[in-house]
């Protein structure tokens, strides 16, 4: 009989310390995951710093090479219809000089690679929002667990004796109403 | 037969319904081979004391083994056998995945095309989704088919793999939902399921085979009673017992399955890319199916992949495997698991 009793008693310990640990494991993973919504936040705006500069140096070249290039067309027709044909090659080789920096690729297809420039930000910039909004599901999805745990029988007994260490509560991520009646009458203006 | 994702209605998809459903599912199975490789250790414990102690009846002999009267050497040298090879498999499994094929890796600094960084971009996305600690390593399979799979439970050990057709031939929700797929298997540790239930299984029909030779060229004619009767199991176990352990594994592949695909759902919050990709995939075997067949069977060790693949290509009608293992796929249909997601097929 006794020993029937010891059992018990090592039975409920157990389920105790299980319990307990394991909500602990669920806290501290939300509060990872909430340092996560922190990390991508932070990820984006140097990602975007970044971006933008790269966009800016690119665009500069791009002008200036355009510049160049059209600068030099124009000499090269003025200089073949007055005849100069010296003055034509010569602006027509500093062309191709400055087509040779650049790859062969650009040169044949003025505009592809500007387009997959364009594409490759686009991927950049989609993945790092991507990875925002997953850190936020990810933040909302460890409250789910760690609140259906808490508040469910017979966990919700072990939680009452330790409520200081283990009931915490933890505000899911959302936007405010306001913001979410501003978001829900949002249409793209073309 | 015409596939598009408008033969379908769509629905939406209860996944945590899914999820604890068939977590359910596996672990009976587990514990119904557990249960069947104790009791065949039992068995053969009691066909050993059934000769040492012959007038006996099989009954009291196997109540003196279950309460230790009679201590069960053979149950536990096959327990500890088992656990051992566990060990073993678990430790060395990761490097057998990729085995046969032509692939290398992709990380953030090599990614050079834009498709390669996308997919990396898209797999890192689904590990933030999941929370999950680590990055699984990733690799491109130069291969036109479309498939992929994951390996591995462990920071260590962690794996996804793609083919090229599939990476070119998907869009990036469709790439997502694969990913995510995968990264599920990761997740639930299904390869670590997978390998010791198939563990098991090999384990059980070799003690039998063992058992079965032992008990049919030993000495009959001296024999009591109750080992003839013995002996009658044993014949009867040798024949059901491995069509048990294919049903049953059968029966674990398709609900790991469907539990990836709800996974899939819970970590993208959407169930149309999946359904889109797995329609495509399809019907791009079906469209391939004679250059896929000779690809799949160039390829060495498909067999440790089958599994694990996104889509069974026997599905499609591709047999590679040349065997009776063609005969019944891995995965559970097409049409079961969009119904999973939520896709009906319209009338």
């Amino acid at each position: 009989m006794s020993l029937i009793i010891l059992i018990l008693l090592v039975a409920i310990l157990g389920f105790g310390i299980l319990t307990y640990n394991r909500l602990i494991s669920q806290i501290e993973a939300v509060r990872n995951n909430s340092k996560q919504i922190d990390i991508q936040l932070d990820r984006r705006f140097k990602v975007f710093e970044s971006l933008i500069n790269v966009v800016k140096k690119y665009m500069d070249y791009e002008q200036t090479t355009l510049k160049d290039v059209v600068a030099l067309r124009s000499q090269a027709v003025a200089a073949h219809a007055s005849g100069n044909e010296s003055a034509r090659i010569e602006a027509e080789n500093k062309i191709s000089a400055i087509a040779g920096g650049l790859n062969l690729v650009f040169e044949q297809y003025p505009d592809l690679k500007a387009n997959q420039n364009c594409m490759q930000l686009q991927e950049e910039i989609v993945s790092t929002e991507n990875k925002l909004a997953f850190a936020k599901q990810s933040y909302n999805d460890s409250i789910e667990i760690y609140n259906a745990n808490k508040k469910s029988f017979p966990a919700n007994v072990v939680v009452s004796a330790f409520k200081q260490k283990l009931d915490v509560d933890f505000p899911y991520w959302q936007l405010s109403e306001a913001k979410v009646a501003e978001q829900e009458s949002y249409t793209v203006k073309l | 037969m015409s596939n598009q994702l408008n033969d379908y209605s769509a629905g939406s998809v209860n996944w945590r319904n899914t999820l604890q459903q068939n977590s359910r599912r596996t672990f009976v199975v587990i514990a119904v081979f557990f249960a069947i490789y104790i009791a065949l250790g039992l068995l053969v414990d009691t066909y050993i004391a059934s000769g040492m102690y012959p007038k006996a009846p099989l009954e009291s002999i196997f109540y003196a083994l279950v309460t230790f009267q009679i201590f069960p050497l053979a149950t536990t040298v096959m327990v500890i056998v088992a656990g051992i090879s566990l060990w073993v498999t678990y430790t060395f499994s990761d490097q057998l995945m990729l085995l046969g094929t032509d692939y290398h890796e992709i990380t953030a600094e090599n990614a050079s095309t834009p498709a390669e960084k996308q997919l990396y971009n898209v797999v890192e996305e689904m590990r933030i989704a999941a929370g999950l600690q680590y990055m699984p390593k990733v690799y491109i399979i130069n291969a036109d088919y479309m498939n992929a799979f994951a390996s591995g439970y462990s920071e260590k050990s962690a794996m996804m793999a793609i083919t090229r057709g599939l990476m070119e031939k998907l869009d990036r929700d469709e790439l997502q939902a694969v990913m995510a797929h995968e990264l599920s298997h990761i997740r639930h540790l299904d390869i670590k399921l997978t390998l010791t239930a198939s563990l098991l299984a090999n384990l059980t029909l070799m003690v039998l085979d063992m058992f079965f030779y032992t008990a049919m060229y030993s000495n009959r004619s001296n024999d009591s009673k109750s080992r003839n009767n013995l002996a009658l199991i044993i014949i009867l176990l040798r024949y059901l017992l491995p069509l048990i352990n294919i049903v049953l594994l059968l029966y674990l592949s398709r609900s790991r399955e469907l539990m990836a695909d709800a996974g899939c759902v819970e970590l993208t919050r959407n169930n149309e890319p999946l359904a889109r990709a797995l329609i495509k995939i399809s019907s791009d075997y079906s469209q391939n199916s004679d250059a896929y067949t000779d690809a799949h069977k160039e390829t060495p060790h498909e067999n440790v992949r089958r599994e694990a693949y996104i889509f069974d290509p026997t599905q499609a009608g591709i047999k590679y495997m040349g065997s009776v293992n063609d005969l019944f796929s891995t995965h559970p249909s097409l049409e079961k698991r969009l119904e999973a997601l939520g896709y009906k097929r319209k009338d």
